[in-house]
């Protein structure tokens, strides 16, 4: 793509009237790096990257660092038999030296978080199932530990997190303590496609914060249901049943059961209520079409590029871009067809601005990252 | 002068070879008639060739390679005169496919007399218990990912891969005795069959104990009869795997092994695949089957865990027995009041939809109890395998066999098992055995294998 081709294209997105919170949401530099496959130093790259954003030390140095990874759907579900890291889940050894470049930049505490499918069992088994080798990644720093998020884990009660301003879809959020009981807030996910809502990256990759013991649809009435058998389907996506009572109720319950507008505008709100410090991107090998092997129309990918950014918003804006497509697309644009855009639903909040031209990009620059996701069929 | 002639005859004489007993027999459905089809068995483990049709030429060279050729026998008006007809040609035994009606049977083997006579039957009418050297059926799964199931678009980001096995129908006959037990289903028609998939065939009887009669399909067959140089590729690998397994006897020895019983009688779904011991495997449980007949004294000894499927067959003194389980501290599921397992009719050997959903009703609570506890050895990234835990007699030395039904290799695999082991080995078709490095769990000890292609042993030692 020569860069007169893809300022047309980011041109061409339709007009966004912006709010005032819009208007003035801040913009951070997002970092660019190639990496062709994981066997090259991804240690190095993601150094250079973190140190091309102003350097992890000032943002991790003796503090707890969460770090949610993206492990969305069931290990055992295989796109082509493939390993999970080698097509939607982000990869161990990405994970690995985070974890030691984060260690070794002082942090006192390195938890790494996901909401595993259908489980409230340790997050370690999902990994362990995933093929990934959890010994080797809690030897990669001091004080790594694992949390599945997905009901109470280790911790005694769940921590509230109110929207700020005029929320979409709840007023606040009931989440395992680990999001509360952290200092600095890391999204680390995968360069995809997403079914409902476009894209998968650290935006969305936080709809998995929320715990199935409440918000899934095996979740208690009243209170949460510390094993929980299944997904978000119908609380999330279709909002036919509310939340466990203990925790905030949906503001409009049955007014919208369309999920191409629920999950984006809670992924929204979830990103001001539970604001992310540093946005990790995997898109070194990926699946285009959907977020996990139970899309049609799936395929490989190889991008071979790593995204960093300290803001969520712009660092996905900048991801869109690579992937092809204007990050101010409206519903009915690819990749929004059949959906609302997660990134200007935030930028609405005011977490970030989708406006490339704002954002400082370091490192490779967009165009010789750019690898479009939806030609490469 | 005469002296040496008469040692040149000798060498030229054709040397008898010995004929294995009928618990080595390696059985292939053999589809040629010529003798010289017999180079095949060069460096091949088979030497058990299941004949629907016989030459003297064929039978001869067969003895002489000290291979075992088997008559097999259908059902029907001329049985009895074929099974004689068979014996007059020295054959080296019968096989009687299908169901026979008793006197025919018993007519046969007054005419066999000495002759091993092997009986491949319904899996209801298979003579679990008996004396017989070799037990056998012609019903069978052909193990795989389930068509159903492979294509993984139809499912969720739940959708975990069913294996289509015949594991937990092999595991519920074997443990009536020590009868070596066949499996001599056939692959379906008007299919594809790749080498793997053969692989897999042989690998899920072997990984129980027990044998796939090796059968070709008919593409296949032929293309091995031309001698196509893929085909006999094809059948060296097949040959590979079976000498794997055959190198090993004393796995057939062994015993299953876990901490997890299931009770369940095999007149009333004890003998169905995708049943309830298959579900278990799915979950990689190692569990043992205890016939609901064979419920005595000692016969749940180190089980922590049982679950009784039909409650109402049992024996004031079984119930008793299952009393003291609890009292000792074992877990025990109890099918609810009424609920009876069933056997499916006729020649099916798989439950339908209205069977599954009622089975579900007591598979929701095994899963539950079972949760991801580890009843003898807890394994992680499986998803596309299936595997078996065995233990010999002293319980010192255990054997988890590892069987993969996808088409790629399986990297990055976990076992943890309880107690702790002072080696473990891992072994594989493809090469030598690897000592593993043991690490501590919280459950016990674990070992982890970089890589499994078709299927992979490890063995425990104290």
């Amino acid at each position: 793509m020569t860069r007169r081709e893809w300022i047309a294209l980011i041109s061409a997105a339709p007009l966004v009237k912006l709010s005032a919170a819009a208007a003035g949401a801040p913009a951070a530099p997002v970092a660019i790096a190639k990496c062709s496959t994981y066997d090259e130093d991804v240690t190095a790259h993601l150094g250079t990257m973190f140190d091309q954003l102003g350097g992890l030390e000032k943002l991790v140095r003796n503090k707890t660092v969460t770090v949610k990874i993206n492990m969305t759907g069931s290990p055992g579900t295989r796109f082509q038999g493939r390993a999970p890291a080698l097509t939607h889940y982000v990869h161990p050894k990405l994970i690995g030296s985070a974890a030691y470049l984060m260690g070794r930049a002082g942090a006192k505490r390195i938890r790494f978080v996901e909401s595993s499918w259908a489980s409230a069992g340790p997050l370690e088994d999902a990994m362990l199932d995933s093929g990934w080798n959890v010994r080797q990644l809690l030897s990669a720093a001091a004080g790594v530990e694992f949390e599945n998020t997905n009901a109470l884990g280790k911790g005694k009660r769940y921590a509230r997190f109110k929207v700020p301003g005029s929320p979409y879809m709840y007023p606040a959020y009931d989440l395992n303590h680990a999001y509360e009981e952290t200092d600095v807030f890391v999204s680390f996910a995968k360069l995809k496609n997403h079914a409902t809502c476009g894209v998968t990256l650290s935006l969305k990759n936080c709809f998995g914060i929320l715990p199935a013991s409440i918000y899934g649809d095996s979740a208690g009435a009243d209170e949460p249901n510390e094993s929980p058998v299944d997904g978000r389907l119908r609380v999330g996506h279709e909002g036919k049943r509310q939340p466990s009572k203990s925790a905030p109720q949906e503001l409009h319950f049955g007014a919208n059961h369309d999920p191409g507008y629920r999950v984006p505008h809670i992924v929204a709100d979830l990103s001001a209520a539970r604001p992310i410090d540093l946005a990790i991107i995997d898109g070194v090998e990926t699946i285009a079409g959907g977020e996990g092997p139970w899309i049609q129309g799936l395929r490989l990918a190889k991008p071979g590029v790593l995204l960093a950014g300290l803001n969520p918003v712009c660092t996905d804006a900048v991801s869109m871009a690579v992937m092809g497509y204007s990050p101010r697309a409206t519903r009915g644009t690819a990749p929004f067809q059949t959906c609302d855009n997660t990134l200007l639903l935030s930028e609405g909040h005011g977490v970030g601005t989708t406006d490339v031209s704002r954002i400082d990009v370091r490192g490779v620059s967009i165009e010789k990252a750019v690898y479009r996701f939806d030609s490469h069929a | 002068m005469r002296a040496v002639f008469g040692l040149g005859w000798m060498c030229l004489l054709p040397l008898a070879a010995a004929v294995p007993a009928p618990d080595a027999w390696v059985p292939v459905r053999w589809p040629w008639a010529e003798a010289r089809s017999l180079d095949l068995l060069e460096s091949s483990p088979v030497n058990c060739l299941l004949l629907k049709s016989w030459t003297p030429e064929l039978i001869a060279a067969a003895q002489k390679r000290g291979v075992v050729p088997l008559a097999v026998i259908a059902p029907g008006s001329d049985a009895v005169a074929t099974a004689k007809q068979a014996l007059s040609a020295s054959v080296g035994g019968l096989v009687l496919e299908g169901d026979f009606a008793d006197e025919t049977t018993t007519a046969i083997r007054q005419a066999a007399g000495s002759a091993v006579v092997i009986e491949l039957t319904a899996r209801n009418r298979m003579a679990l218990g008996s004396a017989a050297p070799i037990l056998g059926t012609y019903q069978g799964l052909w193990p795989g990912i389930s068509d159903e199931h492979a294509n993984a678009h139809s499912a969720g980001p739940s959708g975990s891969t069913w294996i289509d096995t015949n594991t937990g129908f092999l595991r519920a006959a074997r443990v009536w005795g020590t009868s070596t037990v066949w499996i001599a289903n056939q692959p379906p028609a008007h299919t594809v069959i790749t080498t793997s998939r053969y692989l897999q065939a042989i690998a899920d009887a072997a990984m129980s104990g027990a044998r796939w009669v090796l059968a070709l399909d008919t593409d296949f067959s032929s293309r091995l009869a031309q001698r196509d140089a893929d085909a006999v590729a094809s059948w060296r690998r097949i040959s590979a795997l079976l000498s794997y397994y055959e190198s090993h006897p004393e796995w057939r020895a062994l015993r299953e092994y876990g901490k997890l019983a299931v009770i369940q009688d095999p007149a009333k779904g004890g003998l169905v695949s995708g049943g309830i011991l298959d579900m278990i495997a799915v979950k990689h449980t190692p569990v043992i089957p205890v016939p609901r007949q064979r419920l005595g004294p000692g016969a749940l000894d180190g089980a922590t865990m049982a679950v009784n499927i039909d409650a109402d067959s049992l024996t004031p003194e079984q119930k008793e027995i299952l009393r003291n389980f609890t009292r000792s501290g074992g877990a025990l599921l109890t099918g609810p009041p009424g609920w009876k397992d069933s056997t499916p009719p006729g020649e099916r050997i798989t439950l339908d939809k209205a069977e599954l959903d009622r089975l579900n009703d007591i598979w929701r609570d095994v899963n539950s109890m079972i949760g991801r506890r580890n009843l003898g050895v807890r394994l992680f990234n499986v998803s596309s395998m299936l595997s078996n835990v065995m233990a010999s007699a002293d319980e010192k030395t255990e054997i988890v066999q590892l069987v993969n039904y996808s088409d790629y290799p399986v990297e990055n695999v976990t076992v943890h098992f309880l107690g702790s082991y002072k080696r473990a080995t891992l072994l594989t078709p493809e090469g030598a055995e690897k000592k593993l490095d043991i690490y501590s769990t919280e459950e016990g000890s674990g070992v982890d294998i970089d890589k499994v292609g078709v299927c992979a042993t490890i063995r425990l030692e104290p």
